[in-house]
């Protein structure tokens, strides 16, 4: 497959060199986990070549690194990342907030944790798969108050067999 | 991992679905392992937990037995 718009700057010298891939993967990762914080969303793979200053193609190997050690998941067949828990870059069935921010967790386990991660209080919207009734639960103070089970279907030695599913 | 209304509707769904029965959760369970999991997540340092470190945080919880277990 051609490809092409790769920042293959002759100008430009990458911070790190084979040797030192556990230092990109771990700044990849902040970075990633910032963007989902701060913007909503991961940043592309040409994004974090530029802010990491470092060729796209580097970043790339990174981020494949990372989805073998199950650090982040990458939208099948791309570099882009789809989820980095709890965050999902793509819409899901819950909701987060605090504030006026809003967040996609990948499960109800990655929703909480999203307020978890941040510190924050605010809400996890969703919906009873059952009945599809609107579920709301708030956090504050460390405490979570609202109604409803957690139902796991997979047990945890499997969770990574299909981890999109689980 | 889903969020219901209640065991009863969860209960249907799986039915419904043909699912094994897997386990329950109450929220504030459901809460203390998400606080515990993703703690320190944002941290430079950050790594993922060994399988010993990851049972040892179910266990706190009380989350022991075969479908907690990450061994399998």
């Amino acid at each position: 497959m051609a490809r092409t718009g790769y920042p293959f700057d002759p100008e430009a010298t990458p911070r790190y060199g084979a040797v030192m891939s556990e230092t990109l993967d771990r700044d990849v990762r902040l970075a990633v986990m910032r963007g989902f914080v701060d913007d909503g969303r991961p940043p592309s793979p040409d994004e974090l070549a530029g802010s990491l200053g470092v060729a796209q193609i580097e970043i790339e190997a990174a981020l494949h690194r990372l989805a073998d050690a199950h650090v982040l998941v990458l939208a099948p067949g791309t570099p882009f990342v789809w989820m980095a828990a709890p965050f999902s870059a793509i819409p899901t069935t819950s909701r987060v907030s605090s504030g006026d921010r809003t967040w996609w967790g990948n499960c109800i386990w990655d929703a909480l944790g999203v307020l978890a991660t941040l510190g924050a209080d605010g809400r996890v919207s969703t919906t009873c798969p059952d009945c599809a009734e609107p579920l709301g639960l708030d956090v504050a103070g460390d405490r979570v108050r609202g109604e409803g089970v957690v139902h796991y279907a997979v047990p945890a030695a499997r969770w990574w067999d299909d981890i999109g599913s689980t | 991992m889903l969020l219901f209304r209640s065991e009863e509707h969860a209960e249907r769904w799986i039915r419904q679905r043909g699912q094994a029965n897997g386990a329950f959760l109450t929220l504030e369970q459901q809460w203390r392992l998400s606080r515990a999991w993703f703690q320190g997540r944002l941290a430079p340092d950050f790594r993922r937990r060994t399988v010993e470190e990851a049972q040892a945080v179910f266990d706190a919880i009380g989350l022991t037995g075969a479908f907690w277990s990450l061994t399998g």
